[in-house]
């Protein structure tokens, strides 16, 4: 069973605050921005430790394999 | 935590669509419609009747729906809201009450508009997220009559 899920939350005012919890990367923009497109306009967006996770998983794979093949 | 965005909600929608929003939205806050504005208690109070107006910059009432009538009145406590579409095609809120300040009616007016934003947000979401096949695993209402909703993500 996938542990992604999506919280949105429906003023009283109708603004709307949409929020992914266990996407990692960039994907959970994406998602975020699908759900968002539907009712209206994007007011502000704020990218938290588990998008940069997946960015700083990346970076550490290309560094393990740099040294791995003797490449730096 | 991962990514948070806030949105504004645009009423982009047929009148049909709309006055569905509206009537649900104005029935939770205890609105009835008026069958006509001659008929309403407020039109028979003696005290001369103020009036707000709202005019919902984010909405376009797209055509269509032809012979409807592109107007509804609610009513409560001698509060009479009209919401109709504007010449530009927009929603527009007019407030009347007897005896109440313009100031008081814009306030009330904009509770309304609010409410009438978060039905449509909330029929625009369920339908989406029922069309991309997401599981529903919450839904309930805040005390400040937020509206929230969690959903897994297949």
């Amino acid at each position: 069973m996938s542990d992604e899920e999506i919280e949105i939350e429906i003023g009283a005012d109708g603004k709307v605050v949409v929020r992914t919890i266990g996407i990692k990367g960039p994907r959970c923009v994406d998602v975020a921005e699908a759900i968002a497109q539907v009712v209206g306009r994007e007011e502000s967006r704020q990218l938290t430790d588990e998008y940069h996770e997946a960015g700083v998983q990346a970076m550490a794979r290309v560094e393990q394999r740099v040294r791995r093949f003797g490449l730096d | 935590m991962s990514t948070v965005l806030v949105v504004s909600p645009l009423l982009v929608a047929s009148w049909p669509l709309l006055s569905a929003a509206i009537t649900a939205a104005v029935s939770s806050m205890g609105y009835a419609t008026a069958r006509a504005m001659q008929d309403s208690s407020v039109r028979a109070g003696q005290k001369a009747t103020a009036r707000a107006e709202i005019e919902l910059e984010d909405s376009e009432i797209l055509a269509g729906g032809a012979g409807t009538d592109e107007r509804l009145v609610v009513e409560r406590d001698g509060i009479l809201a009209i919401f109709s579409r504007d010449a530009r095609g927009a929603l527009k809120l007019c407030v009347e009450g007897a005896g109440r300040s313009k100031a008081e009616l814009k306030q009330i007016g904009e509770a309304l508009v609010g409410r009438v934003a978060q039905q449509y947000a909330y029929h625009r979401l369920m339908t989406e997220l029922k069309d991309r096949d997401m599981t529903i695993i919450e839904e309930r209402v805040g005390a400040d009559q937020a509206i929230h909703i969690r959903v897994r993500n297949r």
